[in-house]
């Protein structure tokens, strides 16, 4: 036991120093995501904001300047300009200057004060962005809502309509959405700073041919994926603590649950990472595919995070999917946890599948690591074998001029025996491990 | 893989996108239970947009919204039903859970929509006067609800990073084993280098339009209404420029690691956050808006929505293309000139 502990501690000294040795990436590793993140924060938080407008006014009323003004005053809208067709309208649309038309129909100010007949308005939306162009509905709802709601109080023999919904948000007072847009950047960020690191991990050891020096000493497999997989998790847990301040401190967002019991979901999530991350880097040859892997999955994963759609809108294949990524899992922790200050009770099912899924990738990775090491080795083997026969043909052609060495001396046709299994690196390399 | 791949990771974010709009999961209070409280939440019930769950209290509202099942409340006051029959104003309370607003809006669209038509189907039974405005909308260029074939144009130039990321590599690749050294010595100018890494993997990565073009028209059905030539054009300006700030990142950095995790801070996330893809870019501050105009998704975002959903021709979408050409060129002098202080 102490011997294991040992070893892996050893593991975990060597890696921190060819982490250290690389200035350009601890940078990058350390205050890129700080950085990106207030970058991003500041600059994306605020939801859908100002989608401009034409306006089709064919009543030229009071009321539908009245219309106008509130739409154009609302967060979401904002009048760009009238038109006086609706060619001329949808022109505009095409050139992607505007997102929506308003068309008011003539008799619109007659039509709202009559209790018979309703006012009909419509909106022409711009759907080759659905988000924009359900937006600038809601948008428009909302603001019709409203000034039927003015209208009762003034009229009173006209009503909003017989129902009149009273719309309060819950964790989130002012709708603002820059605390589901931050969370949703702080698990990515973690997401791919983790899986980068681990997904490199074994590869460059690999493609340095260190790999193989690793295996012949006594360390086991556990003890190395272990040693491997302790850096990444400093660096992830520091990364997401330090981006949790940022975000509470800068950009204000609540943290209304227990911050131990976040830290401690952090640790499966970044565990499913290095899981991910050790598979990636034993299945590729070259750091090259372990990064077209990594990037390819890191779509996968956070477009299946809820971000881009949510689950419940998914379909149902698609949910199946959603359900074993990590990232999806981890941002219903998170934003469980700060924004609605939830507790372990309403978030078992999320920490038991993140768990369950860094326990399946480190299994996998575990057995892929034995499995990989000696069919590897043997490939090695016979390489080098190939090489030394090649090498030593080559030599024999250049020292064929000079007369032999001695009398009686057999040339050596056939390869010799590989002493060890390691394939001699150029000197100069070895100081990189 | 960079001719296949974006045709792949494009089918699978496309499946993401179910068409039609997804649910809203309701939780409904109902303190009044009169025929016409209960006809406006079985209503609700019956409508394929909303799913209904019943509940009784304050406390299990608050339990469902902390758990994330459901997305909003709704909570019938008593009197509801003579407060619709005589004053024709009845109040209900909306509890919205605030934290996603897009499904925020979402439920709140749909609830104002079926509680004005609720009231339209009232006021032709009771004498309840109808609402004074309704509003009607109309998709400019897709069917109502084809959430799938608005989304994808936006999507390809997403999946174009990955050829672009495996750009960045090859050149500290070539650095790393030591590759790079040996080519300098052959006759081969570090230009001429440039240039015939960049048009290997520029015309690999600009054949991956084929697949990805049938994916997107022939095996989702979304419409392609513009010049192909135009599409073909602007996909190589996009991954030239793409590659442009991949060549300078691979010649500021010694390690394959480093160049990966500044290329995934410089393609991965700003593009799935900034470019415009699923939000419309942020207009409200200069910062953001410049930010949106420097990266190269942005202008080819716009450029595929307006090919393929809106069948634009080269006199509507020339502010885009002209961009995306200043910018490719701009990273790929960029590139040259870093490129050549590294050699000499």
């Amino acid at each position: 036991m102490k011997d294991t502990l040992h070893r892996i501690w050893s593991m975990v000294v060597k890696e921190f120093l060819q982490l250290s040795r690389d200035k350009v990436l601890m940078v990058f590793v350390l205050a890129a995501p700080l950085l990106e993140l207030m970058l991003m924060g500041t600059m994306s938080g605020d939801g859908v904001q100002n989608l401009p407008l034409a306006v089709l006014d064919n009543d030229r009323s009071r009321a539908s300047r009245e219309l106008i003004s509130m739409a154009d005053q609302s967060d979401e809208l904002l009048l760009k300009t009238y038109v006086s067709n609706i060619e001329e309208a949808e022109a505009l649309m095409q050139r992607g200057k505007i997102a929506a038309i308003v068309v008011i129909p003539p008799g619109y100010g007659e039509n709202i004060v009559d209790l018979q007949r309703s006012a009909e308005v419509q909106i022409i939306v711009d759907d080759s962005n659905y988000v924009v162009a359900s937006v600038a509905e809601t948008s428009l709802e909302t603001v019709a809502g409203n000034i039927m709601h003015d209208l009762t109080a003034h009229v009173t023999t006209i009503s909003g309509g017989p129902v009149n919904l009273n719309f309060v948000a819950r964790f989130n007072a002012a709708l603002d959405d820059r605390p589901h847009s931050i969370t949703a950047m702080l698990g990515m960020i973690v997401y791919q700073v983790t899986l980068v690191i681990a997904a490199q991990s074994f590869t460059r050891e690999r493609e340095r041919g260190t790999l193989e020096q690793l295996r012949i000493t006594p360390m086991g497999r556990m003890e190395m994926i272990v040693g491997k997989a302790i850096p990444t998790l400093v660096i992830g847990l520091l990364n997401c603590l330090l981006m949790i301040g940022v975000i509470a401190v800068w950009f204000e967002v609540p943290m209304r649950g227990s911050l131990p019991l976040l830290l401690t979901l952090t640790i499966p999530f970044v565990l499913a990472q290095i899981g991910w991350g050790t598979l990636i880097s034993l299945v590729s040859r070259t750091q090259q595919q372990a990064i077209l892997f990594v990037f390819a999955l890191a779509m996968l994963e956070v477009a299946c995070s809820g971000f881009i759609v949510s689950l419940s809108d998914m379909p149902v294949v698609m949910q199946v999917v959603a359900s074993v990524s990590s990232v999806q899992h981890y941002l219903v922790i998170l934003r469980g946890i700060m924004l609605r200050g939830a507790g372990l009770g309403s978030l078992w099912v999320p920490s038991l599948a993140l768990s369950g899924i860094a326990a399946a990738a480190t299994t996998v990775a575990w057995l892929r690591l034995r499995v990989g090491l000696d069919t590897d080795s043997l490939q090695r083997r016979l390489r080098a074998m190939w090489n030394a026969y090649q090498e030593r043909q080559r030599r024999q052609k250049t020292t064929s001029r000079r007369p032999p060495r001695g009398p009686g001396r057999v040339p050596r046709l056939v390869p010799q025996p590989v002493r060890s299994r390691v394939e001699p690196t150029p000197r100069r390399r070895r100081r990189h491990y | 893989m960079i001719f296949l791949s974006p045709a792949f990771v494009l089918v699978a974010l496309s499946f993401l996108f179910a068409n039609g709009s997804g649910r809203v999961a309701l939780a409904i209070w109902d303190h009044d239970l009169s025929p016409l409280s209960r006809q406006f939440t079985s209503d609700l019930g019956s409508d394929a947009d909303f799913s209904v769950i019943h509940v009784s209290s304050y406390e299990e509202i608050d339990d469902l919204l902390v758990d994330q099942r459901i997305d909003a409340a709704v909570v019938i006051p008593t009197g509801f039903g003579d407060a619709v029959r005589d004053a024709g104003d009845a109040p209900v309370q909306v509890i919205l859970d605030g934290v996603d607003t897009l499904s925020a809006g979402q439920a709140t669209g749909s609830l104002m929509g079926h509680a004005s038509a609720f009231g339209v189907k009232l006021s032709s039974q009771l004498s309840v006067p109808s609402p004074p405005i309704v509003i009607s909308s109309r998709r400019a260029y897709l069917s109502n609800g084809d959430r799938r074939n608005s989304m994808i144009p936006g999507l390809i130039p997403l999946v174009f990073s990955l050829p672009a990321m495996a750009a960045a590599l090859a050149l500290t690749r070539e650095r790393e084993t030591k590759t790079l050294e040996s080519l300098v010595v052959t006759p081969v100018r570090s230009l001429e280098y440039l240039g015939g890494k960049l048009i290997a993997y520029v015309t690999t990565a600009v054949l991956g339009l084929v697949p990805v073009w049938i994916v997107a028209t022939l095996v989702f059905g979304v419409p392609f209404r513009g010049n192909p030539l135009l599409l073909i054009a602007s996909t190589a300006a996009f991954l030239l420029a793409n590659m442009g700030m991949a060549i300078f990142i691979g010649n500021l950095v010694k390690s394959q690691q480093t160049a990966t995790v500044i290329a995934l801070f410089v393609f991965f996330v700003p593009g799935f956050f900034l470019a415009g893809v699923i939000d419309p870019i942020d207009t409200t501050s200069l910062v953001s808006t410049g930010m949106a105009h420097i990266l190269p998704t942005t202008h080819f975002v716009t450029i595929c929505r307006a090919l393929f959903v809106k069948g634009a021709t080269i006199s509507e979408t020339w502010p885009s293309i002209l961009s995306l050409l200043g910018i490719s060129a701009a990273w790929l002098g960029l590139g040259a000139l870093t490129f050549k202080k590294r050699v000499t």
